[in-house]
């Protein structure tokens, strides 16, 4: 029997405020379609609650979108927190509308890659690919 | 590599976590890290979920997480959703109705895909349940993928099953059928608030008799608003109580084993098998002389089988 490769598990997540999820889930979506377990945990989380889930499902990535503003403040505690808990190794990769502008903040923040709106959907595919690979 | 088992069983949830993707994946160590656990298994009372899609499953298992913790209990949850079974990807969605109870240190839940296993459940579902009762997790939910009529795998595998229906979903006949509405200890109603909940009570409280001394209750609740889940807990717990002191429980594990350990040497033979066979000489012969007529598939298949080395220890 051909070895059957490791799932890629993804987590993606919506933290704070904002009620749009319509791009979350067509990622979701997207990546489910690629073959991967894409586990959704909905609106309204904290860095806290996602941190957790992440740990607990055992994911090789999170993907957080965010459209409210507040992506400067979540996305990097979402990173300290995983450091933190000892899962750094955890790929998080961010989503939504970011001013160009914060993109070199956020990846220095450890945020590996940032998907904006019109984003070809292969390009997100085959970057959490590689992410599940390398992990 | 940090030793994941010992760290398991101080209670560290990463190690849980990452335990649980290995036997989710098949990996080699997984088999000894699972004889490792086991010892420290058989605490937890396991609680099954089934019902069809929408019914409000993740949605108890929510109220009941809270309930019981309120309650003093550590709780696991293991949520199964279905894999595509052309992509082999998955959503997996139970969480977010369970959102609330995300940094409790008291709760652990996993998302699980099928993976291609029928059933209502995945492969690796009950061993995950040993990782979260080796944790120490005193009562541990198992959501079924919103089944139809005949996922009933969950019947042979947990200590309590809860058979979870809503009004408004079919006359009594849909009660009559043979498969799901057979296998509950507890029946929930859910979804009172939607009305008519009388008269699927009354077609369950017609189908639903006395079995080895316990007959299944029947529990009105509405997830979304609380009502009856205090109730509903009151039942789990007698269920519990009841399993322990007629000496069920330890029927229902001896059940269990049996089929665990049946299921278990059918797929080790089943790998045995496909492993070696296909590309071996002898594999080659018997094709050949099956299509031949020099003998026939079955006869060949039984060749196969006896000429399988037992030396070979599949994992």
């Amino acid at each position: 029997m051909v070895p059957i490769p490791r799932k890629i598990r993804v987590l993606i997540a919506k933290p704070g405020l904002d009620g749009h999820d319509r791009g979350a889930k067509v990622v979701a979506r997207a990546l489910r379609d690629a073959g991967m377990e894409v586990i959704y945990t909905g609106l309204r989380q904290m860095p806290e609650d996602i941190v957790e889930a992440a740990i607990q499902e055992d994911v090789d990535a999170i993907g957080l979108s965010s459209l409210s503003g507040a992506h400067m403040t979540l996305f990097p505690e979402v990173v300290r927190l995983l450091k933190k808990r000892g899962s750094g190794e955890i790929v998080v990769v961010g989503g939504g509308i970011i001013p160009a502008d914060d993109i070199p903040k956020l990846k220095r923040a450890g945020i590996k890659a940032v998907f904006g709106p019109g984003t070809p959907l292969g390009e997100i595919v085959s970057f959490f690919k590689k992410a599940g690979k390398g992990a | 590599m940090r030793d994941l088992v010992a760290a398991l069983l101080q209670g560290d949830k990463r190690a849980a976590g990452k335990l649980i993707s290995l036997i989710e994946d098949d990996e080699p160590e997984a088999v000894d890290a699972l004889q490792r656990i086991y010892p420290h298994t058989g605490r937890a009372h396991v609680v099954g979920f089934t019902g069809p899609p929408g019914v409000g499953k993740s949605s108890l298992i929510n109220r009941l997480v809270r309930t019981f913790r309120a309650r003093g209990k550590t709780i696991g949850v293991v949520a199964v959703d279905p894999t595509s079974p052309y992509t082999g990807g998955a959503v997996l969605g139970d969480r977010i109705r369970m959102a609330d109870t995300g940094i409790d240190p008291g709760v652990f839940i996993r998302s699980m895909a099928t993976r291609g296993h029928a059933g209502g459940l995945a492969l690796a579902t009950f061993d995950a349940v040993r990782v979260l009762d080796a944790m120490g997790s005193q009562v541990v939910f198992v959501e079924t993928v919103g089944a139809g009529q005949s996922e009933v795998e969950i019947a042979t595998r947990a200590h309590t099953v809860v058979v979870v229906e809503m009004p408004l979903t079919g006359d009594v006949v849909q009660t009559m059928k043979a498969g799901i509405l057979e296998i509950g200890d507890v029946y929930v109603v859910n979804k009172v608030d939607l009305g008519n909940a009388d008269v699927l009570v009354a077609n369950l409280k017609f189908q639903l008799a006395a079995r080895e001394g316990w007959t299944p209750p029947i529990v009105r609740t509405a997830a979304l608003e609380g009502q009856g889940i205090e109730e509903l807990a009151d039942v789990l717990e007698r269920h519990a109580i009841f399993l322990e002191r007629s000496g069920f429980r330890h029927g229902r594990e001896v059940a269990r084993a049996r089929q665990e350990i049946l299921e278990t040497a059918q797929r080790l033979l089943v790998r045995g098998v496909s492993e070696g066979s296909p590309t071996g000489p002898l594999f080659d012969r018997l094709a050949n002389a099956v299509a031949d007529r020099e003998t026939d598939p079955h006869a060949a298949a039984r060749k196969l089988l006896e000429s399988h080395p037992k030396k070979k220890r599949p994992r």
